[in-house]
């Protein structure tokens, strides 16, 4: 019996292992319903992408991802544009105290400036063409100062950003469309099953020839 | 002329065709939605603890004491924030009178295995207090100087005041908590 619980916590700890977590701020194209996903959210505002630049302190310097993807089905092709619409009024005077710089897979700088600013994002920004279950990441650094003043503790910014896609044929030129990922969690989860399953025959089978034979 | 019409027809058709082939390249629709992200500040906040010789809180009011008097008042400091702090207090003595002194009416047992008198007037802690712990006392006993309070004090409230400030330790190394940066001016005080 102990053998047993110890398979099941073994095959629970692989499933854990295998759910994707969602740490990053996530962009998603819902192609069927027409709309954007922002996740995941938080108490300040559910369309919040800045999951990792909460009770900051001076002289932190933090970074995080955020994640785009094209969940449409595989007829369309996306691309998708990023603009800023800087900080909201009231968050101006916090967030130009802070340095916020975005790059796309490390190579392009998108912008590089305060974050109240929407400075090289004012304008729509391409980033790049997504087929279905296509991915894009951003790499988003903060910076504060460490001589950010006392004045600055406990407050909230509020910076807007804008997402737009683009949504295009499919056309016989265009390259197969990548895998989604979709059914790899599938095939984790059937191959775990089916592991289990066998590891799990095996270890009973001598327990049975055992009581048979006493 | 029917000929002419003939070719202009065909030509009208084929480039029907031709707006029609070239239509796949024109974007089905296009969609916008805003993203609100939001970036928060943190702080560094404590919470001053003073106890009676039997852990119970030490009464708001105080205690009656006369000179040579021994009064039992621990004091420890909380981290109630979730970042770490380098430490300060200040003893302030106070009287309800103008024409007395309450300089040196108070000696404490402070407890220098883990607090640090400097000469700025503050007592240093010696470690950096981690979120959620809290310090070993500063003291745990007050003596009313007999030598300083005579018969003049009879009837006066005496005060002994404990003030405490913090400055974050993250990003901020020292050798010693008096030498980290960003100690704020003396009047910022959290008062207990």
């Amino acid at each position: 019996m102990r053998r047993l619980y110890s398979l099941l916590g073994a095959v629970l700890a692989v499933l854990l292992l295998i759910t994707p977590v969602f740490a990053q701020g996530q962009v998603i194209y819902d192609g069927n319903a027409g709309s954007f996903v922002f996740e995941p959210g938080s108490d300040y505002s559910p369309t919040d992408l800045f999951t990792g630049f909460k009770d900051v302190m001076p002289g932190d310097q933090l970074e995080q991802t955020v994640l785009l993807r094209n969940d449409a089905d595989n007829e369309v092709k996306i691309k998708v544009y990023l603009r800023s619409l800087g900080a909201q009024p009231d968050s101006v005077e916090f967030l130009s105290q802070l340095r916020l710089s975005v790059e796309e897979a490390e190579e392009t700088v998108l912008f590089d400036a305060a974050a109240d600013q929407s400075a090289q994002l004012t304008d729509w920004v391409y980033l790049g063409t997504l087929y279905s279950g296509g991915e894009l990441e951003l790499i988003l650094r903060l910076d504060v100062p460490v001589t950010l003043d006392n004045q600055f503790k406990n407050l909230v910014g509020y910076l807007d950003w804008e997402f737009m896609i683009e949504e295009y044929p499919v056309e016989d030129t265009d390259p197969e469309p990548p895998d989604t990922g979709d059914e790899s969690g599938l095939m984790a989860y059937g191959l775990t099953f089916c592991l289990s399953g066998i590891l799990l025959l095996f270890l009973l089978m001598p327990r049975r020839k055992q009581e048979h034979n006493t | 002329m029917a000929g002419t019409r003939r070719k202009l027809a065909l030509i009208a058709i084929a480039a029907i065709f031709v707006t029609l082939l070239s239509q796949n390249t024109l974007a089905y629709y296009s969609l916008i939605g805003k993203a609100t992200n939001v970036v928060t500040s943190g702080d560094i906040q404590l919470v001053i603890h003073e106890y009676t010789a039997d852990g119970s809180p030490f009464p708001e009011e105080g205690v009656y004491i006369i000179p040579g008097d021994i009064v039992g008042k621990t004091v420890v400091i909380e981290n109630v924030c979730g970042h770490p702090f380098y430490l300060r207090v200040r003893l302030v003595n106070g009287i309800d009178s103008q024409e007395l002194s309450a300089e040196e009416v108070f000696r404490v047992n402070l407890n220098e295995s883990a607090w640090t008198s400097r000469e700025d007037g503050c007592i240093y802690y010696n470690e950096i207090l981690q979120p959620g712990e809290s310090t070993p006392p500063v003291f745990t006993q007050v003596e009313i100087v007999g030598d300083k309070v005579d018969q003049n004090y009879i009837g006066k409230t005496l005060t002994l005041t404990v003030t405490a400030q913090a400055v974050q330790s993250e990003h901020n190394p020292a050798q010693h908590p008096w030498e980290a940066a960003g100690w704020p001016a003396l009047d910022g005080e959290v008062t207990g």
